[in-house]
């Protein structure tokens, strides 16, 4: 099967067609170049599609669906337990390897370093860490209350996602400024 | 047969297809053809450890995970073999956890290698987290007991 492709011009030259009876006859004519051809082989042709393939634009997704507390808070569901797990992960490999590297991250050190810091900086980490921990424990109860096969209509969705919100809030306010 | 095409010049500046901004998030990955469109769907081949026991595994982790997480809460510190198995359980959880990401976000079809990497990757590190575990509850004082250390610090 023979594919031609005409290549789309970006400027078809015209020329002006000038009055045929002041100029030569050569000029009367329009110019414009034609398109090439040259001989490929399958494979080239082929690599070739595989090159433009990577231009085209992807479709937009997350940057256009409607908003909505279900998708939000599944994806924050994901990204809390991410970074939890991550920072859990980060820290148990450095404490494995830390008599290779020299690093101190005994609780001892990591104690009397965050003893240094002043209250405002010692709240702010506080709640970086309690939030997300405690809305990811509450999202999980609401998975796990889905798993019962309760609630699982639009409005138990949105009535266990609200409940789950309003505990995280109450949660990570008394971890981060009462215990 | 050879192919006949045309040099291709530079492209247009105008795009002609679309009339917003192009806001990739990620490029294209590689462009896969698996066979031709006449091939049937691939089913893929049933396995209940990757499939009922592996959920119903999740799940027994996660129940599991609720009455060790309110324990030092309640108590206020764990007797070290309780530590360790909040440890562990902990471990597993954040590794289903990661399994689950790597297989939405690295689908087999367009990216067979990176999969396994990433696969074996995250083993590798959680058998490194759970050592590094172990040496914590043996050399140091705990999860619950260093949370608490550093949370009142």
């Amino acid at each position: 099967m023979s594919l031609s492709r005409s290549s789309i011009r970006a400027a078809a030259k015209f020329s002006v067609r000038p009055s045929a009876l002041l100029l030569p006859r050569a000029a009367v004519c329009q110019t414009r170049s034609a398109a090439t051809t040259t001989k490929t082989s399958d494979a080239e042709a082929y690599s070739l599609l595989v090159e433009q393939r990577k231009k085209r634009p992807i479709a937009p997704h997350l940057s256009i669906y409607e908003p909505q507390l279900t998708w939000y808070m599944s994806a924050a569901n994901r990204v809390t337990g991410v970074a939890l797990a991550g920072s859990f992960y980060l820290f148990g490999i450095s404490y494995a390897l830390s008599p290779y590297i020299g690093f101190h991250v005994e609780s001892a050190a990591i104690a009397g370093a965050f003893a240094t810091l002043p209250l405002a900086a010692k709240m702010a980490v506080k709640a970086t860490f309690a939030t997300p921990f405690v809305y990811h424990s509450m999202n999980g109860l609401r998975h796990l209350t889905w798993d019962t096969a309760r609630q699982l209509t639009i409005k138990g969705v949105y009535r266990t996602g609200y409940a789950v919100l309003a505990a995280t809030a109450v949660g990570s306010v008394y971890l981060s400024f009462f215990v | 047969m050879s192919m006949l095409r045309t040099g291709l010049r530079a492209a247009p500046k105008a795009r002609v297809f679309s009339t917003t901004a192009t806001r990739a998030i990620l490029p294209a990955g590689p462009q896969v053809i698996d066979g031709t469109v006449n091939d049937a769907a691939k089913i893929p081949e049933t396995n209940p450890t990757h499939g009922s026991y592996h959920w119903s595994f999740e799940r027994l982790i996660s129940v599991a995970l609720v009455p060790l997480t309110v324990a030092p809460f309640a108590a206020g510190s764990l007797h070290p073999i309780t530590d360790a198995v909040l440890g562990a359980t902990l471990v597993m959880h954040s590794h289903i956890g990661f399994q689950n990401c790597i297989v939405d976000y690295i689908p087999h079809r367009k990216y067979p290698k990176s999969l396994k990497a990433a696969k074996w990757a995250l083993n590798g590190a959680t058998a490194v987290v759970l050592y590094g575990l172990y040496e914590f509850e043996t050399n140091d004082v705990g999860i619950t007991e260093a949370c608490k250390r550093i949370w009142k610090a």
